[in-house]
């Protein structure tokens, strides 16, 4: 269970577009259609790997509603990225992202990575926001985007490794300091020469984050 | 108190010789001071003189200068020292202890301090003051700032949670502190944390985000483990704070690697028997195994229950538990709650499981560690709390294990071939047939266990046979089990053997058949079922027996010609009735005991006397309860059981029926509620706004009430005044008018006066016309003469009247 890196992620977004599923699809690859609402936040983890290393991303799903809004906002300053979820057959969650966004980088560390991601693809005949709206929204603020599908899983775990790739080269370029825990990263507990014998052969040789 | 004296002395300057100022008016000059001196330094003072009246005059000190005091919060907040004085102040008078000042004073209300933090609440933004002040690096501000946070908490928990949770970033602030390397306010945090965290998941949840898990452990580790002093205890009380249902944390804790670092904590150093446990490392002991118990609790979900399991058997943990467990020299209530520990770490895990049933105690001859553990549970010498854990440890043991429940009863089956050494199973047949009360309701419970949900093992304990005199013919373990249960007189045995026989005749027709051959078995619960004794737990032994009854109806194979299905229920009916039956029956589940061990699976009673009812009974019993329906109907109409397929079917659709409509009510239901929730929300804005609005009312009030008779005589003197004025104007109004009449008819006389002097200008034009008419010459000057004289002059109109002119007057 040796890891190098820890990541801590938050997934925000407009209550149903699907925060849940995302999370329950990352971590335990299935798909509930019927899901409670979330209470407050709840918790997943799962490891993955990237550039020969093994990084555990820790992921606190928040709650959608306007009544957790404040709730919320207290763990955006501990997460080192973010995934901003729409749905696409909803024109409304898309035009509440500003809202999300501002909240988001007023309250948060100025490097957290934002993920932005429009859930509900497989939900083509329904759509009500193209997908180039979705680019150009991304464009504008400088945020990674994909188009996902809780239900049938595709893009789900591209879009939790590229904001895992995307800090973890601003880690490479030293932007982040990762001996502050706030910003949501912890260097793993046998980093260096016993972090290679969890099974990752890349994992030798000099803690990147000294290199700048 | 002189000293106190002359500072106040120096504060209000010295009294006026003769009369002392009362305790109120002193603070009242104090709090004006506070919050109207332009000096810093009086402010200051005033605010130190409160400090030192706060405890023994906090109702005077509260009543005049909380709001003061709040506002030196806010606007004296770069001085320290000031800052500091307001806080203690604060936290002074909101205290929810009594202070020894106070002791003399009866009159104070025991809840004073409830109803100040009440009042400081009210306006959130007070609470966000104080958090505001948690940044401020000065030692002491921060510590009081910290202080009165407890203090308030400790008062109104909830609506304080509530307030925190509402500041974006009030809880982080809070996990900053317990950072700072100054222990005292390290120590403080950590008791702010505890309160602050009971029972709101939302704040919990934000604590461990917060890294929360990293710090404590540090600070253990730091202490020393359980060696180290109430910190320890106060680090342990919040994680369990942060994890006791709360499944979200729970998880974070099992990914977060942190059960890998309790392990430390379990270890004993090879000298704890000569160097002895100080209460203090009891207690942090005893925390430590509530932790793990937190994380495996039966009431956990199943995924997070195994998971959890399996990382505490492979990172050693229930390995060092076993080795607490085998050690000397650990205190009984600590060897207990291991006991516990143990128990549900292995509970319904196979390999857990297996894992305790081979652990060798060090004892001679080695013995496993289970057979030891059980010749504790029927020891009468041993405390009654350790040998209900040692039940409990072995519940969890067979727990949904076939293997060790197959063990079990092997141990009592003649092919064993092993007599030398104890078995468990002999232990437990000693139990049961001991004259200690206790150990029977143990071992039967315990035996009962092995055959819960265990079909295969319900036949094989059949062969069970026991020798129960030299010579005599070996007789059955169910049909000694039937005899005890005619024989004994004590109820807390009775109920056992009738759980146990319940369990195993349950699901089990060659059980059934076994029971119904003993002889007396039937007579007595029929006995029992039908006798009117009316005692708390003889209604327990009623219902079980009717319990037992009916299970023998119900899974009857009909292989006891005498007790076939039919002839039990005519006999039920016959000798019972069949509402005293299910009277009987519907009793079981009312009783106290009966609601208390459905609870948790672990037995927790108080006192030996309340042993009775078993958690895996009452499961037992509620899933039958569905069977005693169909059971019922058709006894009572057992004759002419014509065809219950369609009614079945009816039943079935009015159960679809029933269920759907159930639905759309549970639907309505939480429409409602939310609505009613989005109602009380509203309401509780408007109260607020109401209560706001009174204040205000009643402030202006009292303002009015103030400057009121000042009003008054001004606003008479004014109506006079105006009463006077408009005299004045109407008399000028009055003589204008005058004026003006006199004027008008002073123009018409003038214009008469005109049109008779044309007359009058026109005659003499006419006389003179005449005159030189008549040849006389006419001197312009003199013609005029008698008009020069207008007093008094006579005329002749045309028509011969005269009239009079006169001039005005």
């Amino acid at each position: 269970m040796a890891y190098a890196y820890l990541f801590k992620y938050i997934i925000i977004g407009d209550t149903g577009v699907g925060k849940s599923c995302l999370l329950l699809q990352f971590t335990d690859k299935r798909f509930q259609p019927v899901h409670d609402l979330t209470i407050g936040v709840e918790f997943g983890a799962r490891m993955i790997t990237i550039d020969g290393k093994q990084i555990k991303l820790q992921i606190w799903d928040t709650a959608g509603q306007e009544a957790f809004r404040s709730i919320t906002r207290s763990y955006y300053r501990g997460a080192a990225g973010a995934l901003l979820v729409y749905d696409i057959t909803r024109r409304d969650t898309f035009n509440h992202l500003t809202t999300w966004l501002e909240d988001a980088r007023q309250h948060s560390n100025s490097n957290m990575v934002i993920m932005l991601i429009g859930n509900k693809s497989d939900l083509e005949s329904r759509r009500e926001v193209k997908k180039e709206e979705g680019e150009a929204f991304a464009r504008e603020h400088g945020l990674v985007f994909m188009e996902t599908s809780a239900k049938t899983a595709a893009n789900v775990e591209e879009a939790f490794i590229n904001t895992a790739k995307e800090i973890y080269e601003k880690i490479q370029e030293g932007v982040f300091d990762i001996n502050n825990e706030a910003n949501g990263i912890k260097i793993g507990p046998q980093h260096g020469g016993a972090g290679s014998g969890g099974g990752a052969p890349g994992a030798g040789g000099a803690p990147p984050g000294g290199c700048c | 108190m002189d000293f106190l004296k002359s500072g106040l002395k120096t504060v209000l300057g010295t009294p006026e010789s003769g009369q002392q100022p009362s305790v109120a008016e002193t603070v009242e000059r104090l709090v004006e001071r506070a919050s109207n001196s332009t000096l810093l330094e009086d402010r200051r003072d005033a605010c130190r003189a409160l400090k030192a009246m706060s405890r023994k005059y906090r109702l005077e000190v509260g009543a005049q200068g909380l709001d003061t005091l709040r506002q030196i919060l806010e606007l004296d907040r770069a001085d320290n020292e000031t800052v500091n004085y307001a806080l203690d102040t604060l936290n002074n008078i909101v205290s929810p202890a009594q202070f020894e000042e106070e002791e003399d004073k009866p009159h104070i209300p025991m809840n004073i301090g409830d109803q100040f933090t009440e009042m400081f609440i009210k306006d959130p933004h007070n609470i966000q003051l104080v958090l505001d002040l948690l940044d401020e690096y000065d030692f002491r501000v921060r510590l009081s700032a910290v202080q009165l946070l407890v203090s308030v908490l400790t008062n109104r928990t909830k609506d304080i949670q509530e307030i925190i949770l509402d500041k974006p970033m009030g809880v982080s602030k809070m996990m900053d502190l317990l950072a700072d390397t100054r222990e005292v306010i390290r120590n403080e945090t950590l008791l702010l944390l505890i309160k602050l965290t009971k029972g709101n998941a939302n704040i919990q949840k934000i604590v461990a985000f917060e890294n929360a898990f990293d710090r404590l452990f540090e600070i253990v580790t730091s202490e020393g483990y359980s060696d180290g002093g109430i910190i320890v205890e106060d680090c342990l009380l919040l994680m369990l704070n942060l994890l006791k249902n709360n499944s979200s944390n729970i998880n974070f804790f099992k990914e977060g690697s942190y059960i890998q670092k309790m392990l430390p904590m379990f270890n004993i150093p090879e000298n704890s028997e000569e160097v002895g446990w100080s209460p203090q490392k009891v207690v942090n002991v005893h925390c430590m195994l509530q932790l793990v118990r937190t994380l495996v609790s039966p009431s956990n979900s199943i995924q997070i229950i195994s998971s959890c399991q399996k990382i505490m058997k492979n990172v050693g943990l229930l390995d060092a538990l076993c080795n607490i467990l085998m050690a000397s020299g650990v205190p009984a209530d600590i060897l207990t709650e291991t006991i516990n520990t143990v128990g549900e770490v292995v509970r319904g895990d196979a390999t857990n499981q297996d894992f305790i049933g081979n652990v060798i105690a060090p004892s001679y001859p080695p013995r496993p560690a289970i057979i030891v553990l059980l010749m504790s549970m029927v020891n009468e010498k041993q405390p009654f709390a350790l040998r209900c854990a040692v039940l409990y440890c072995f519940q969890c043991y067979l727990y949904h294990n076939e293997s060790s429940q197959s063990n079990l009863v092997q141990t009592l089956l003649p092919s064993s071939s092993d007599v030398s050494s104890l078995t468990s199973g002999q232990i437990l047949c000693g139990g049961l047939f001991s004259s200690d009360v206790l150990s029977n309701w143990f071992s039967a419970v315990a035996l009962k266990h092995a055959l819960i949900d265990n079909p295969t093992q319900k036949e094989q304990a059949l062969r069970v046979l026991l020798a129960t005199n030299i010579g005599s013919t070996p007789v059955s373990l169910l049909h000694q089990c039937t005899l005890l249960l005619q024989q004994t007189t004590k109820l807390q045995s009775k109920v056992a053997l009738l759980m146990l026989l319940s369990t195993w005749t349950a699901g089990c027709s060659g059980a059934v058949a076994a029971f119904l051959a003993a002889p007396g078995g039937v007579p007595l619960l029929v006995h029992h079922a039908g006798s009117n004794e009316h005692d708390d737990n003889e209604y327990l032994l009623q219902g079980l027996s009717a319990f037992l009854l009916a299970i023998c109806i119900h899974f009857n194979d009909d292989s006891v010609a005498t007790y076939s299905r039919d002839a039990l229920k005519q006999l039920l009916v016959k000798r019972i009735g069949m509402e005293t039956f299910v009277a009987k029956l519907s009793d079981v589940s009312k009783h106290e005991l009966y609601n208390r061990a459905a609870k948790h699976p672990q037995l927790r009673v108080a006192s030996p006397s309340d042993v009775l009812i078993d958690y895996e009974f009452c499961k037992l019993f509620k899933s039958l309860e569905g069977l005693e329906g169909p059971l019922m109907e058709s006894v009572s109409m057992s004759p002419g059981r014509s065809s219950p397929e369609p009614q079945l079917e009816q039943y079935k659709s009015l159960i679809r029926q029933q269920d759907a409509r159930l639905q759309e009510l549970v639907q309505q239901l939480e429409t409602l509620t939310a609505h009613a929730q989005n109602l009380q929300g509203a309401l509780n804005e408007a109260q607020s706004a109401n209560s706001l609005l009174r204040d205000e009312n009643t402030l202006l009030k009292a303002q009015v009430g103030n400057s009121g008779s000042d009003h008054e005589d001004r606003i008479r003197q004014l109506t006079g005044e105006v009463a006077r004025l408009k005299e004045e104007l109407e008399g000028v109004r009055r003589s204008h008018s005058a004026r003006d009449e006199e004027l008008e008819k002073m123009k018409r006389d003038q214009n008469d006066l005109l049109e008779l002097l044309d007359d009058q200008d026109l005659k003499l034009t006419e006389y003179k016309m005449r005159l030189i008419n008549l040849g006389q010459s006419i001197d312009e000057d003199n013609v005029v003469e008698p008009e020069d004289n207008p007093s008094r002059v006579n005329n002749k109109t045309v028509d011969g009247t005269d009239y009079i002119v006169t001039p005005p007057l």
